[in-house]
């Protein structure tokens, strides 16, 4: 009788742990809305004819409301991360977060022109990652985000497209650069970004 | 006594059902884990001795693929619809399909070697030829990738060093000398192609015809990268670390 209360002991608290996991937020259901958001807004056609400025702002703002920068940027600098000031951590996420805005507005015809799937989640303690597909016509492109939650909301800090790593693939291009020329060689590159959108005569 | 046996086969299951759970985290949830981010990446194990020659060698493939083969590309996919260049890539891709049966035999993947031996026929006789991707859009087959590269990978065979070669791009040796004898084995095909030139003017025309389905991806990749080199590097070592995961892959379509 004893092994018998033992068992429904071990199988009660297997159930609670069940309970106590399903009261976190779920994290598709949190991107889910975030993805149409994004989507409606490169729809949007006064988006199109904005200036290449506005319309990063613009993205930025929005894909910062479920991707944290700040998680990511540590990523991607590594050691050094422990090294910057405050001031620098948040320069060098402002930075990437606009590097990574300019994804969406030079790829805005492609993402649009895309239905996307959502697919399978992991959970894993305070991570989740959302399998999602990209699909039109002739092709289809796995997308993974990679998440963590941050009090209750889910927060992306990595995207995986056709099982690569964006974050891991900027660390590795990170390493070669030294610690005080990281934001400086971010503004150079946005710089390049912006002049070459504008050469392609993305603004009005 | 029934109730205990009741209790123990239900907590079996229990058990078993996390057990499963923590076998899939493992072995498909380590992006999860922070250690995914300072694991050494395969590139570093892989070592790059010839890295000046690499970067002139990646420069060349650059300026190549700017000034000759994206604009054949884009005129080629002008003046052929994409449904007729998605053809030739079948059919080609079709004609490799033996190569691969033979290497996913050698690396014991019994399963996948069926698979590809299915869609061969199935594609062949259904497909006309190859034409047709009847047995992935049809009956669910999807390509299978193996090359001898893997295979040698398998064998335990290491990847001498990383290189950039002309037109190819990156690889390392071993996986240079797989993709040149799988190349060699696809000669017998060829057999209307009488001397070297023609058979490298089918490899060109096969890369032309695969380029131009994916136009304006590497400009894409280029622009938004602060060392180009690096990226590729990495990205070819994820990219080929994603598609030999046949067992478990991260990026299934079983949404």
């Amino acid at each position: 009788m004893k092994t018998v209360l033992h068992s429904l002991l071990i199988l009660a608290v297997l159930s609670f742990a069940g309970t106590g996991r399903a009261a976190a937020p779920n994290p598709t259901e949190q991107i889910k809305p975030f993805v149409s958001k994004v989507v409606d807004q490169l729809k949007d056609p006064s988006f199109k004819k904005d200036t290449v400025d506005n319309r990063i702002d613009k993205i930025v703002t929005l894909v910062s409301e479920r991707f944290d920068f700040e998680e990511m940027s540590k990523r991607v600098v590594g050691k050094p991360w422990q090294r910057l000031t405050p001031a620098q951590r948040q320069e060098f996420a402002t930075l990437f977060a606009k590097l990574l805005g300019h994804v969406y507005i030079d790829k805005v015809d492609t993402y649009v022109a895309m239905k996307i799937e959502f697919g399978k989640e992991q959970l894993k303690g305070d991570r989740a990652e959302v399998k999602t597909m990209f699909v039109d016509a002739t092709k289809s492109i796995p997308v993974s985000y990679v998440m963590i939650l941050k009090g209750d909301k889910w927060m992306a800090y990595d995207v995986f497209v056709e099982g690569i790593s964006l974050v891991r693939n900027y660390m590795e291009q990170f390493k070669g650069i030294q610690q005080d020329k990281l934001i400086s060689t971010l503004e150079i590159k946005l710089q390049e970004l912006k002049a070459e959108s504008e050469r392609k005569g993305a603004t009005p | 006594m029934k109730t205990y046996l009741r209790v123990v086969l239900l907590l079996c299951l229990a058990l078993c059902g996390n057990t499963a759970q923590a076998t899939e985290s493992s072995g498909e949830t380590s992006v999860l884990d922070d250690s995914f981010y300072e694991d050494t990446p395969e590139h570093e194990t892989v070592p790059d001795p010839f890295e000046h020659f690499n970067r002139i060698m990646f420069e060349v493939n650059d300026v190549t693929y700017t000034w000759v083969m994206e604009p054949v590309a884009s005129v080629y996919s002008r003046t052929l619809p994409e449904d007729v260049r998605q053809v030739a890539d079948n059919f080609c891709y079709n004609l490799q399909e033996p190569v691969r049966f033979i290497n996913a035999l050698l690396q014991l993947r019994f399963s996948d070697a069926g698979t590809v031996l299915t869609r061969f026929a199935v594609n062949t006789i259904g497909g006309v030829g190859g034409l047709g991707d009847v047995a992935g859009t049809e009956f669910g087959f999807k390509r299978v990738e193996a090359g001898l590269g893997e295979t040698l990978e398998y064998w335990g065979v290491g990847d001498g060093f990383y290189l950039v070669m002309p037109v190819l791009g990156a690889t390392t040796l071993r996986e240079f000398a797989g993709t040149t004898v799988d190349g060699l084995s696809m000669t017998p095909y060829y057999f209307f192609a009488d001397s070297w030139r023609e058979g490298a003017a089918i490899y060109m025309g096969r890369r032309v015809n695969n380029l131009s389905l994916r136009l304006g991806e590497y400009e894409g990749l280029k622009q938004l990268t602060i060392d180009p080199y690096a990226a590729l590097r990495d990205g070819y070592f994820q990219s080929r670390a994603q598609s030999r995961k046949h067992s478990a892959p991260r990026t299934d379509d079983k949404l």
